[in-house]
């Protein structure tokens, strides 16, 4: 098994800082899958108690200048590596000035990635930094655990609005009760209620606008004012809600 | 009696001498003289000092005036004054609004009753006024010769303290030096990472971002965290260089920043020998606790109970291989590891204590022999006149650190 990879541009490597650290504050494991063309960031939702579940696709080709993978086997042409996602979002927020960023899959008396940035500084001679990551390998039997989830098709698909508006609605919610309903129709409309013996509390969006349906769409048959309706875990919400930066 | 001013901008960098030095201890002294006023904080195991000195110049006015009584061998009484951070910091809590907010800032305290007042005049006719109790404890001095080390180095805090982003304020950190570069990384080691699912780090520094790169001895040594960031945050804010000097492991390291008005030392200890590989903080602290009862048992023995408070001077040293007193031959193949006599010697001629208590007890033993056996309980060495006693428990003490069950 051997990877390595490379990012030069300041660009890239915010983006990619960003998303580690967006993955730090959503998952405190998570699974790293490195094939050719991609890398993935996984959580799997038989690990983590509450169900929840999250994919984070990068095209590898957007952030590496360099990338070099060999899997496990030529049929078998990944790597799944297991790694407390903090880690990665600290080696890389040293990452700020950098140069130049080089990612590899090393054997220090266990496996590491080892992130090694070269930073930029006033002086000639530059700065290097190495941090080494411990890691698991995640065996080739339980690969079938972190496929890809189906996203089932949806009955009403609305644009949110601001994300920092909606976690301060949320946040508040959560003092009050630990489920949460949302609703939302084909109209732009988006209701948060959330229900107790001596309260009930909604939070109405208008004007939110719908994504495009697409020709082949069950809902396309439905009435636009008709709400579609589910139950949520707040603290759930809310830590997805957290995870989420400013782009 | 002390009586001084201050204006906002100073009273600020007051108090981010006193924030740096809670990271050290929970306790601060207060030592004005006629130099000017120093503050003063020992942490409980002894392994880190810090010691601010604002010279008489630094305040608007500065007035101390020693007591006209003296004791029985002659010397004035000095202030004696132990103050709990946990009274004085909350009073420096909002330093950085002081410079608009503040406009004077007086200290004084009152002959009769143990108290410092401290007094803000604030803008708007305000003025607030802080009575804190201290308790009559005399401090601790350590003088630890920054000259007479091999190796010094001169950095802006800034390029430190971006370096230093990698480690935890818990964390033990290595620094390591050649003529070539510094590398600081994670004391814990490769080995140990794997255990702890944490992250092994390391930077390399190259000679041209230091001020000034003096390095005389190829050397590593291993300490907290948590004193050098306190001290990076003060050399920030007071806009002046920071300088480290240090030997060879086992021999304290010296943060410190001079200036005209003001000079801050911090004096760590290192650990010593070989022990980076075994030792994580976990069994740091186990050798500790460990360490301290025998030392109790020892102080008692000894009769030492009226020297001094605090008892616990135990080093942080996972083995006391230091043990080296003044003159006398060691037997102890750890210090053969240290090269020359010479060696040996310079640490403990610059480090002792002086107690200038005017505690009863003390005045019956001579002053040399009292510094003595001070030096010895501060960095883990041993005086001559204990060797007996002590050489068998150390002997067992020293292989129960090399285990790794401690």
């Amino acid at each position: 098994m051997k990877f390595r990879a490379k990012i030069v541009d300041a660009a890239c490597l915010n983006h990619f800082t960003r998303v580690s650290n967006m993955i730090a504050k959503l998952a405190k494991t998570c699974t790293l899958r490195i094939s050719p063309e991609k890398l993935n960031f996984i959580l799997c939702d038989r690990l983590v108690g509450g169900g929840v579940s999250m994919w984070c696709e990068l095209e590898q080709e957007n952030f590496f200048s360099e990338f070099q993978m060999e899997g496990v086997s030529a049929e078998n042409n990944a790597i799944y590596l297991e790694l407390t996602s903090e880690n990665l979002s600290r080696a890389l927020k040293t990452a700020q000035n950098a140069r130049t960023l080089k990612i590899k899959l090393t054997n220090k008396h266990f496996p590491c990635l080892t992130v090694s940035v070269e930073l930029l500084s006033m002086s000639t001679s530059s700065r290097i930094v190495t941090h080494d990551i411990p890691l698991k390998v995640i065996p080739r039997k339980l690969w079938k655990d972190f496929q890809q989830p189906s996203v089932p098709d949806a009955d009403v698909s609305i644009y949110l609005p601001v994300l920092k508006t909606l976690k301060s609605v949320v946040e508040k919610m959560k003092n009050i009760s630990n489920h949460l309903v949302i609703e939302a129709n084909l109209n732009g409309e988006l209701n948060l209620k959330i229900e107790t013996d001596l309260v009930c509390v909604t939070t109405h969006f208008k004007d939110l606008g719908n994504p495009p349906l697409a020709s082949d769409d069950a809902s396309r048959d439905r009435d636009p004012a008709e709400m579609a309706e589910v139950h949520v875990d707040i603290r759930k919400l809310l830590q997805f809600l957290a995870g989420q930066q400013t782009w | 009696m002390l009586k001084c001013g201050m204006s906002g901008t100073q009273v600020k960098v007051f108090g981010k001498a006193i924030q740096a030095l809670s990271r050290v201890s929970d306790e601060l002294w207060l030592d004005p003289s006629e130099k000017g006023l120093a503050l003063r904080s020992l942490n409980s195991s002894s392994s880190a000092c810090g010691y601010v000195l604002f010279s008489s110049v630094f305040f608007e006015h500065y007035q101390w005036s020693a007591s006209k009584e003296m004791n029985d061998d002659g010397r004035s009484l000095y202030l004696n004054c132990k103050l709990g951070m946990k009274s004085i910091l909350p009073i420096f809590r909002c330093v950085n609004s002081f410079e608009r907010y503040v406009e004077k800032c007086k200290i004084f305290t009152t002959s009769d009753k143990c108290k410092v007042v401290i007094q803000f005049f604030c803008r708007h006719g305000i003025k607030k006024t802080h009575n804190v109790c201290f308790q009559e404890s005399s401090p601790l001095q350590v003088n630890f010769e920054k000259k007479m080390c091999c190796n010094t180095l001169m950095i802006q805090p800034r390029l430190l303290a971006e370096a230093m982003v990698l480690f935890s304020s818990n964390e033990d950190v290595t620094l390591a030096v050649s003529p070539l570069n510094l590398c600081l990384k994670s004391a814990h080691g490769e080995l140990a990472a794997d255990l702890t699912n944490s992250v092994y780090s390391e930077m390399l520094v190259g000679p041209d971002e230091f001020d000034f790169f003096q390095v005389g001895l190829d050397t590593e040594i291993t300490f907290c965290c948590k004193e050098l960031k306190g001290m990076l945050i003060f050399s920030e804010a007071v806009h002046v260089p920071m300088s480290i000097h240090f030997d060879f492991p086992g021999k304290p390291v010296a943060l410190s920043i001079v200036d005209m008005l003001l000079e801050a030392n911090f004096i760590l200890a290192t650990l010593a020998g070989n022990s980076s590989r075994s030792c994580s903080p976990q069994s740091l602290c186990l050798s500790q606790a460990g360490k301290r009862s025998d030392w109790r048992q020892l102080n008692s023995k000894a009769g030492q109970r009226g020297m001094h408070k605090p008892p616990e001077c135990i080093s942080r040293k996972t083995t006391p291989k230091r043990l080296c007193p003044q003159g006398t031959p060691v037997k102890n193949s750890a210090a053969e590891d240290h090269g020359s006599p010479q060696l040996k010697k310079a640490n403990l001629d610059n480090i002792h204590e002086v107690p200038r208590s005017s505690v009863g007890d003390t005045e019956e033993e001579p002053n040399s022999f009292s510094r003595r056996k001070f030096s010895s309980m501060f960095f883990g060495a041993v005086s001559s006149d204990q060797q007996e006693h002590l050489n068998q428990p150390f002997a067992s003490l020293a292989m129960a650190s090399d285990s790794e069950d401690d």
